[in-house]
């Protein structure tokens, strides 16, 4: 399976065999898991998500067209899946509540560097926490998974000038979360460690 | 000249790198010449440097498991033809994957011809069977077993995930009856309804929690019919009944489990007449609480001796002012027939 390209896998699961399911797995899934944690800060759901996802890979595997790269199909249906769950957890008033519950330690860090380094992310997700749904998935998309606005549109199902602005916004909300940085042009920076 | 906004909005993307040449250069000159967007753009360029600390995480094995777990063959077989709702999260499979070791072992015949054939002949103690488990990911078209009774562990070991229950009833041949469903594989477990393993897949069928599936009404109705015409039904059948009603959501499944505990008078446990008497007692619907206090009156009228919790219960009913009156004539109509001890 290994040699075959994504386009040649999904057409064996289009021809009704799942033999490249493992495969296919093996080659995105972290990318999704890491989109889905980001977008959704919550690790259980991000798990939930990357099963679900892949489960509707080979369900609607005839929606996917040669034209398009998997990861762009994968991160739309990870993205339709993370809105609706937020929608509904919403609701709930679950959304992140259980962030960072389960961030693996890193064994090479000394106690106190871990320490520092789990401070760190906390600020980051509490900081995308403060973000719209639009925004996080536009900057988490852009940030960490390197897409390209045009990319991102496609995803979001909106125009790249959309993507555009969602992204400076969210920078603006995470600038002033990350930095103490209030607007203007008059104001002290911190400097960067 | 130009916008500082516009200016701005180009700013993560000059950090991607993802301008093309004319507005890269537009806009780093803008920058330099710009007191208010220079000071931006470093806060842009310390915040992007900030994100970079959240580190990429590892997906825990276990979504793939699950995730191939999910991979049945029936479910490949049924995204070919229809679109179905997927299965839930699979669960421990244990107990299928002994039974069918069982089966493997017990009757190589039955495989003979079979599209998967076991690769060896395996031994059904614990080592092997768990090993069949994760070795064995059924990726193809489904095949469908058939599974006697007799041949699998009347103890279902974990909560295994079984989905898509259907019944068949009593072959007039050889009076054995059929339970289908998916987990692994498509499996028929066919027995008679007194054997032991049927009466607890039944059982586990009566009480699984799924609360996703529509098949539990039916299940009541089909062990109700079914066990109308045995003799001594299990009381394994009527304690499974009683925690359905004790535990179910829907007042429907409830209504139902009651009126069949009235008719599978005979194989009553104390835990089922508790259940009876609690869900008259508790149950937020009167027409639960109508079917438990007939159930209880027709326990009486049958000479069966009441405890006196449960006279008790009845007596309470009968005068209690703001119970539903049918509720309170059941229960004077139970208390009037219970025998003088
Ligand atoms: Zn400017």
């Amino acid at each position: 399976m290994k040699h075959l390209n994504d386009q040649e896998l999904m057409s064996i699961v289009q021809a009704g065999d799942f033999a490249p399911a493992s495969e296919l797995y093996d080659r995105y899934s972290s990318r999704i898991y890491n989109f889905a944690y980001r977008f959704l800060r919550n690790s259980e759901a991000a798990e939930d998500a990357t099963q679900e996802v892949f489960v509707k890979m080979l369900k609607h595997a005839n929606q996917f067209h040669g034209g398009a790269k998997l990861s762009t199909w994968l991160f739309s249906i990870t993205a339709n899946h993370c809105r609706d769950y937020l929608r509904k957890s919403e609701n709930k008033s679950k959304e992140g509540e259980d962030v960072l519950a389960t961030l693996p330690a890193s064994a090479e860090l000394s106690p106190e560097r871990h320490m520092e380094r789990r401070e760190d992310e906390k600020l980051i997700q509490k900081a995308l926490g403060l973000l719209s749904h639009d925004q996080r998935e536009a900057i988490v998309l852009s940030r960490y998974q390197g897409l390209s606005y045009a990319e991102i549109a496609q995803i979001a199902g909106c125009s790249e000038g959309a993507v555009k602005t969602r992204v400076f916004r969210a920078m603006e909300v995470l600038r002033k979360a990350l930095t103490g940085d209030s607007r203007g042009g008059d104001r002290c920076l911190t400097a960067m460690p | 000249m130009f916008d500082c906004d516009a200016m701005r909005e180009n700013m993560p993307l000059l950090l991607t790198e993802s301008l093309d040449p004319v507005q890269r250069e537009q806009t780093h000159q803008h920058i330099e010449t710009c007191p208010i967007c220079v000071a931006e753009w470093s806060a842009y360029k310390e915040t992007w440097l900030i994100l970079d600390k959240l580190p990429e995480v590892a997906v825990p094995p276990r979504v793939k498991q699950r995730f191939l777990a999910e991979i049945s063959p029936a479910m490949a077989q049924a995204m070919a033809q229809t679109n179905v709702v997927p299965f839930r999260r699979g669960r421990t499979m244990r107990w299928l994957a002994q039974a069918a070791a069982v089966v493997i072992v017990g009757s190589s015949a039955f495989y003979a011809g079979h599209r998967i054939a076991p690769r060896t002949q395996l031994i059904p103690t614990q080592a092997q069977v768990t090993a069949i488990q994760p070795a064995t990911p059924y990726y193809s078209i489904a095949e469908s077993r058939v599974l006697p009774a007799a041949s699998i562990s009347p103890q279902i070991e974990g909560r295994p995930d079984i989905q898509n229950v259907q019944f068949s009833d009593a072959s007039p041949l050889n009076q054995q009856i059929g339970v289908s469903f998916d987990i692994t594989s498509h499996v028929t477990v066919t027995g008679r309804p007194t054997d032991k393993s049927m009466v607890r897949l039944l059982r586990y069928v009566l009480e699984n929690e799924d609360r996703e599936s529509p098949s539990r009404s039916r299940a009541i109705d089909w062990v109700r019919a079914t066990y109308a015409n045995v003799g001594n039904p299990d009381p394994e059948i009527t304690e499974a009944l009683a925690n359905v009603l004790r535990n179910d959501q829907h007042q429907g499944v409830r209504i139902k489990a009651a009126d069949t505990l009235q008719s599978m008078q005979s194989a009553m446990t104390d835990g089922t007449r508790d259940a009876l008497v609690e869900a008259l007692k508790n149950d937020p619907n009167p027409a639960v609480r109508l079917k438990a206090v007939e159930a209880l009156a027709k326990l009486a009228r049958s000479g069966v001796a009441l405890d006196p919790d449960m006279v008790d219960t009845l007596r309470r009913k009968a005068s209690q002012n703001d119970e539903n009156v049918y509720v309170r004539v059941k229960a004077a109509e139970a208390l009037s027939s219970i025998q003088p001890r």
